[in-house]
């Protein structure tokens, strides 16, 4: 055939780098509405659910149970299962019913009823009800901090210039397991030089994870997964009982979490039972509020390039944020990770969280460039900072953060290393020499680091957590050399867990250390006038563009 | 030019593996379908090749290798864990058809391990005799530089698709009933 020119060059384009795939039911390879799907069914008997979305009791699997006798609300159940989808749908978008008159509802629906219900909505429908159902009403953000090297001086830097550019929430894991220890401390570190009250995690292996946050070294937790078939749940040495027991020890220390599910989980897994991914996904999301976790980071996460290979991806992702919003939960909405070589296509993909807001619009934005991020990539990176400013000022809209300039992130990059420097100084661990403190002051990315003796960090890490060192010995090591602004904000964070408020749904730090959750800072949306809006101080600070045009310039 | 390359393996399963007395092996676990339904990585390595260059990493070092196949489970921190617990040396070399390996030890958690290579279609023949060299360090009780990180953050859309179609593949030679067994792997 004699090839069309435009054809060619559109076969070049970024887009044709993707990989998609047609839809195979019989594996589970689809988005929504597989005709394997449950109808929603509801039989209480005694106050018990004997019958739940077309299967008997007897009939229920490990999942199926946990769901039915702790994830629905029984009183409400009989009323909410009576109402037409249609018409639940229809009071998602409309902006005389209230968010909490919609909660109260879906805590009595089923999942295959909130998938019948989700199924009536296109996606601006979706991003209108995700306006209104959110549970926090101001919308925040979270970033990634990490490094090829696992290079503790460069996270450090890094967290503090996300923290200064207003990320409520800070995310590290390692490319070497072993450094887990000195990625946590320098990203808590980062953070609190950055901002005060800024949260910090450190995504690991579950049992390191929880030992970090016992130690004081991260204040959540997020890398607890669930997964919507109980064969993947157990393959991954889980059940619904050990997941809701590991919920109850960070909640013992009074520390936050949140689940980790995503559509397309369970086919990459390699056991769909023929469901729709959106489907399995909702169940993951009631065993999450069953296990009585207060939030989740959903949006697909790594599955994303397989959902999005698939037809109507961005819709159930839009979707499966939208429901975690309905049960009532916090909701950490992904545009996490790197899914496609187009431009065009990443933008609109975030759009949809983007614009109508959710708790935190990413989990996380790579703070760090692409290149560096050891989850494999987020959908924007540290070079996309000015697109997402500029998004926000063209549209009014509160993405979580605020342009800062250049001379202030200097500084509090180059105070962050310094701070690394005298705690690993003070903790006896291999030293952080000036050049490291200069070099992560300025850097772009690991490349521009001066080595670091890996084996012998490891090591160092390793023989930290046997020493037993804890958050306050890196108080005390602050404290006294130099650093007590930062060693107060230490010490506020490990407070917070005797505190407990910010155990509440959707709760973020302010500067001064005091809570915003769905609690007191509930989402009130009920149309134009209401609800979250832009304060002549937000609005300010966002729609700062430092090279724009003054006009006494001209 | 790798299209054309058609894999030289054969695995034969032998017993049930039992854990190894001696201190000096370093033990290979692949993944049930690796060199029968699946002969090639992800992009296209014959599995052949990459076994040659982790057994040489391995000798290099003085110590020797052992090939185990775990059938329960198509999840690599599993089969290199069930690996780990096998090695004499309590060190194992995880590897996936697809080509994703893990150095695992025996004393940790199995999703923990001393070093994990999960974009496999970064991977090339050397990097597997690094892996290899440095499993076997591990193996005599050496604390070595671990091998450099690749990261490539458009590999899963463009491989995600294949890699779950392969792990589909997987998924059809899986039996949960079967223990590891000691494998013969001709290449």
């Amino acid at each position: 055939m004699k090839r069309s020119k435009r054809f060619e060059k559109l076969e070049q384009m970024p887009i044709n780098k993707d990989g998609f795939s047609y839809e195979w039911v019989d594996v589970g390879l689809v988005a929504m509405e597989s005709p394997n799907d449950p109808k929603p069914s509801i039989r209480i008997e005694n106050g018990r659910i004997v019958e739940m979305d077309g299967k008997e009791r007897k009939d229920f699997d490990s999942l199926d149970r946990f769901i039915a006798d702790y994830g629905i609300n029984v009183a409400e159940a009989e009323r909410s299962m009576s109402i037409d989808s249609l018409e639940i749908a229809r009071m998602l978008v409309d902006i005389h019913v209230s968010r909490q008159e919609i909660v109260k509802i879906c805590s009595g629906c089923t999942p295959a009823k909130l998938v019948e219900v989700i199924n009536h909505l296109n996606v601006v429908e979706m991003m209108m009800a995700q306006m209104k159902m959110r549970a926090r009403k101001t919308p925040a953000n979270q970033a990634h901090a990490t490094n090829l090297d696992d290079n503790p001086v460069l996270i450090a830097a890094d967290a503090a210039e996300e923290a200064l550019r207003g990320f409520a929430e800070v995310e590290t894991t390692c490319a070497l397991a072993r450094y887990a220890p000195f990625n946590a401390i320098a990203l808590m570190l980062g953070a609190q030089t950055g901002k005060a009250g800024v949260l910090n995690q450190c995504s690991m292996e579950e049992a390191t994870e929880l030992e970090l946050g016992m130690r004081g070294f991260t204040s959540y937790a997020e890398t607890l997964s669930v997964y919507g078939t109980e064969t993947v749940l157990i393959d991954g040495g889980d059940t619904a009982y050990s997941k809701a027991f590991l919920a109850s020890a960070y909640a013992s220390r009074g520390i936050k979490i949140r689940f980790t599910s995503g559509t397309g989980s369970e086919v990459l897994m390699g056991n769909a039972e023929q469901k729709s991914m959106l489907y399995l996904e909702v169940r993951c999301l009631y065993l999450t509020k069953a296990c009585g976790v207060q939030g989740i980071q959903n949006g697909s996460i790594n599955a994303i390039p397989l959902v999005a290979a698939l037809p109507n991806g961005f819709r159930a992702i839009a979707a499966e944020n939208l429901i975690a919003s309905m049960l009532n939960i916090e909701v950490a909405a992904g545009n996490d990770t790197a899914f496609t070589h187009s431009d065009f296509r990443r933008g609109v993909k975030l759009a949809m969280q983007f614009m109508p807001g959710t708790d935190y619009i990413t989990s996380g934005y790579g703070g760090i460039p692409n290149l560096d991020n050891v989850f494999a990539g987020s959908n924007e990176d540290c070079d996309d900072y000015d697109d997402w400013y500029v998004l926000q000022r063209d549209m009014k809209v509160d993405g979580g953060i605020k342009p800062i300039r250049e001379e202030e992130a200097i500084a509090v990059r180059n105070k962050a290393a310094r701070v690394c420097q005298t705690v690993f100084r003070y903790l006896g661990l291999p030293e952080i020499t000036d050049e490291e403190v200069e070099a992560a002051t300025y850097a772009y990315c690991y490349k521009d680091m001066p080595p670091r003796n890996k084996a012998e960090d490891m090591k160092a890490a390793t023989d930290m957590m046997k020493r037993g060192i804890t958050g306050f010995d890196i108080v005390k090591g602050l404290y006294e050399n130099g650093f007590e602004d930062v060693a107060e904000r230490i010490m506020n964070m490990l407070k917070q867990r005797v505190i407990g408020d910010y155990l509440h749904t959707s709760s973020v730090l302010d500067e001064n250390f005091r809570v915003k959750s769905a609690i007191n800072d509930q989402n009130d949306y009920m149309g134009p006038g209401t609800g979250y809006r832009l304060s002549d101080e937000r609005w300010a600070e966002l729609k700062e563009k430092f090279n724009a045009l003054k006009p006494q310039d001209v | 030019m790798t299209n054309e390359y058609e894999s030289n393996i054969t695995v034969t399963d032998l017993d049930t593996a039992q854990p190894g007395t001696s201190a000096d092996e370093v033990v290979i676990a692949v993944s049930p379908a690796f060199g029968t339904k699946i002969k090639k990585s992800i992009i296209d390595i014959g599995l052949d090749k990459i076994l040659k260059e982790l057994c040489a990493g391995i000798e290099e070092e003085g110590m020797k290798y052992r090939f185990i196949k775990v059938y329960n489970s198509t999840d690599l921190a599993i089969i290199a864990s069930q690996g780990s617990k096998l090695s004499g040396s309590g060190i194992c070399v995880g590897l996936q058809s697809r080509g994703t390996t893990v150095i695992h030890q025996r004393d940790l958690v199995p999703l923990d391990n001393l070093e994990l290579f999960p974009q496999s279609p970064l991977y090339d023949e050397k990097i597997y005799r690094k892996i290899g060299k440095n499993a076997a360090k591990y193996a005599k009780g050496e604390n070595p530089e671990p091998v450099e990180i690749l990261n490539d953050y458009m590999v899963p859309s463009k491989y995600l698709v294949k890699s779950t179609l392969l792990h589909f593949k997987e998924g059809e030679m899986m039996d949960k009933t079967k223990k590891a067994v000691n494998v013969d792997i001709q290449f």
